[in-house]
């Protein structure tokens, strides 16, 4: 932590360049509000924005139009450039939404400043306890002596024989609520901290692509070495100390007894009354099905980033990409030199990947123009034979509500006509609606129109006339 | 295999609709997965259905897309009439599509990311370098916009969808622009480059000039 590295790091790491923006607390409130508090990993550009622009109407409202003068989508764009590094903006495959993303750096900032203000008390006895606990667990993971694993396996049994003795003799010890407390603030600690690393953790897969890649480009010797070098005899992302660790952790998480365990024991947790007292946020009784969600996340971009990486060490690809680049940069070198007078001509040419099948069949048959006669003599009229209101009483048949009769009918048998809905439900104004049934069974998959059969329907018109449709029988199903 | 064989209709109709939807243009594993699915189920077929029209069935399993292309004759019959258009590309547009080709061969080289999409305004900078400079920078913008287009048709990019000025590079331009294109345009420019300046020292003061 010399001088010259800090002030580097304040200059470029983008934690600290967050934590000394002008707007930082609009950035890490808004950020903190839709990605950790939900644990949210990836949002999409649409929600998010306005959910950026109902925080900035309302800071608007308190501090003044000219507070925050840019728009959401501006800003969004702003902490996801390059220069700032606070979001990660991409185009997931097969949307055409820009996704947004916490990078590990703005984590880490939030992160901090969590835990500025919050903590009650600091629990060391818990804390001391895990370093025994993981201190034991490398001893015992790591001894090949058959014997010293035998004695340490005869003394946990023997502890544990003695705490059956003493529980047999009802003496059962009863953690305190001060312990309880102090475990429960670490296991949720720890919980949100393992949301948190997956970003890291994805973050370091893309960094270990980038770098597979950055080598395979400024290879020069053959090709067999390259592969050495990258590969070995492992896969150059999954068989590295973070896929290892990742893959581990996933089946650990994937196994249903394990998710079960989680779900009953943080639900019996919760009922304790010294947690109780802590307040704790409902959600955190589903953690481990946002780890899912995020663990399922990364777990895609690693297989992703392991087929994109195969593919680009692909033999042609290789040798391709080379030959391309040296390709474009002389081709750019003379579009540069002709710049003033470029070709007029047609250089190249490309096939089509359409084909040009156009059938003489298909052509249409000559048919003379038609010729709209054009009155352009408009006789006034008197009016006095014009019912203005025809322009104000349009019908309105409402779609929606036929179909929720056609439902309505259905509810108690399989199928209906047409003819047993308009009787439960009878037609109200007349031929526009039949005539709307009609249309609604001609798009609906589960309609069909029986040609054999004819129906009749029945219905009074507004001067009180009965009204006679006959039409083919409809069938509606469910 | 010209005689066709009795196949149940199911699948016949799947081949049918394979081969249409193939010649009408490039398949994508993203756009259709079940049209996808088939394919890879009918890849035989399909082979032998487009070679009788003189097409070979191209696939790139990795890259997820497929596409037919003329098959070169090199048995010394007559060749077939051509079934896919060849297109003439004017001096903007081939430049653009290279220039796009570098953007693709750029973006895979530094990182995972399948696609590539640039904003129209990013084209239009790519493009502008190469172009004479002009004072109406307006009708830059619309002429750029138009090889654009141009481009569009030939199926290299598309724009996304409800943001036309975003546009996603199509990863088939590999397989069209490759090493064969490239270095073909590279000639002819470089045929033309001496055709306009018969001396050397002409050029040299040409380049002065810009």
């Amino acid at each position: 932590m010399d001088y010259a590295s800090l002030s580097q790091l304040r200059r470029l790491h983008p934690a600290w360049r967050l934590l000394l923006a002008d707007h930082a607390p609009l950035i890490i409130s808004f950020l903190d509000a839709a990605f950790i508090q939900p644990n949210a990993r990836v949002l999409a550009e649409a929600g998010l924005r306005s959910q950026l622009e109902d925080l900035l109407f309302q800071l608007r409202e308190t501090h003044g139009e000219a507070a925050f003068p840019r728009s959401a989508g501006d800003y969004l764009n702003d902490w996801a450039d390059n220069d700032k590094g606070w979001l990660r903006k991409f185009y997931p495959p097969g949307s055409d939404q820009a996704h947004f993303d916490l990078t590990p750096a703005t984590e880490k900032a939030l992160g901090w400043l969590e835990s500025l203000t919050q903590r009650q008390f600091v629990g060391t006895e818990s804390r001391l306890r895990t370093v025994f606990d993981l201190l034991q667990q490398m001893i015992a993971g790591t001894e090949t002596d058959q014997q010293a694993r035998l004695d340490d396996l005869h003394s946990r049994r023997a502890a544990i024989d003695r705490e059956i003795a003493r529980v047999e003799a009802g003496e059962i010890a009863i953690m305190d609520d001060t312990a309880q407390r102090e475990r429960f603030q670490q296991l949720s600690g720890t919980a949100r901290e393992l949301l948190a690393d997956f970003r890291q953790v994805e973050q370091n897969f893309r960094q270990l692509d980038r770098e597979a890649r950055e080598q395979i480009t400024a290879w020069e010797g053959s090709k067999g070495k390259l592969l050495e070098q990258i590969f070995g005899e492992r896969d150059a992302i999954a068989d590295t100390d973070q896929g290892r660790t990742f893959r581990a952790f996933w089946e650990f998480l994937m196994s249903p007894t394990r998710q079960q365990e989680l779900s009953e024991g943080l639900a019996r947790v919760f009922e304790l009354d010294a947690v109780q007292s802590l307040q704790p946020d409902a959600r955190f009784k589903r953690i481990h099905f946002d780890w899912l969600d995020a663990g399922e996340q990364t777990q895609r971009t690693v297989a992703r980033l392991s087929r994109q990486l195969r593919r680009f060490l692909d033999d042609q690809t290789y040798l391709e990409n080379k030959r391309i680049m040296q390709l474009i940069q002389s081709l750019e070198g003379r579009a540069l030199a002709l710049r003033a007078t470029p070709p007029e001509a047609t250089l190249m040419t490309m096939e089509s990947p359409q084909a040009g099948i156009h059938l003489a069949m298909e052509r249409p048959l000559f048919s003379p123009p038609l010729r709209p006669v054009i009155e352009s003599d408009v006789d006034a009229g008197d009016e006095s034979d014009v019912e203005p209101d025809a322009l104000f009483n349009q019908l309105i048949v409402d779609r929606q509500r036929l179909a929720g009769h056609i439902r309505d009918t259905l509810r108690d048998r399989p199928q209906a006509t047409l003819a047993e809905v308009i009787e439960r439900h009878p037609l109200q104004v007349g031929l526009a609606e039949l005539v709307t049934y009609l249309s609604i069974a001609s798009e609906d998959a589960h309609a069909s129109f029986d040609d054999s059969r004819q129906e009749s329907i029945h219905w009074t018109d507004e001067t009180g006339t009965g009204r006679l449709a006959r039409i083919q029988r409809v069938i509606f199903t469910c | 295999m010209t005689v066709p064989e009795p196949y149940d209709t199911a699948s016949d109709n799947a081949l049918s609709l394979a081969v249409i939807k193939l010649l009408k243009g490039v398949v994508y594993q993203d756009d259709d997965p079940d049209l996808w699915q088939q394919i890879m189920a009918l890849q035989p077929r399909i082979r032998d259905y487009v070679a009788v029209l003189g097409l070979v069935f191209q696939l790139d399993e990795a890259e997820g897309y497929a596409w037919l292309a003329t098959r070169e004759d090199d048995t010394g019959n007559a060749p077939l009439p051509r079934l896919m258009s060849r297109r003439q590309l004017s001096y903007p547009v081939s430049l653009l599509i290279a220039l796009l080709r570098r953007k693709l061969a750029e973006a895979d080289t530094s990182g995972g990311d399948v696609r590539v999409i640039l904003d129209r305004e990013e084209v239009v900078s790519l493009m502008r370098t190469f172009l004479p400079e002009s004072s109406n920078e307006a009708r830059l913008v619309d002429r750029i916009d138009s090889h654009i287009n141009r481009v569009a048709e030939l199926g290299f990019i598309r724009r996304l969808r409800n943001q036309p000025d975003k546009i996603e590079i199509r990863r088939i331009i590999k397989a069209y622009v490759d090493a064969q294109w490239l270095n073909e345009f590279d000639q002819r420019l470089a045929d033309y480059q001496r055709h306009i300046t018969p001396a050397d020292d002409t050029s040299d003061n040409r380049e002065g000039e810009d």
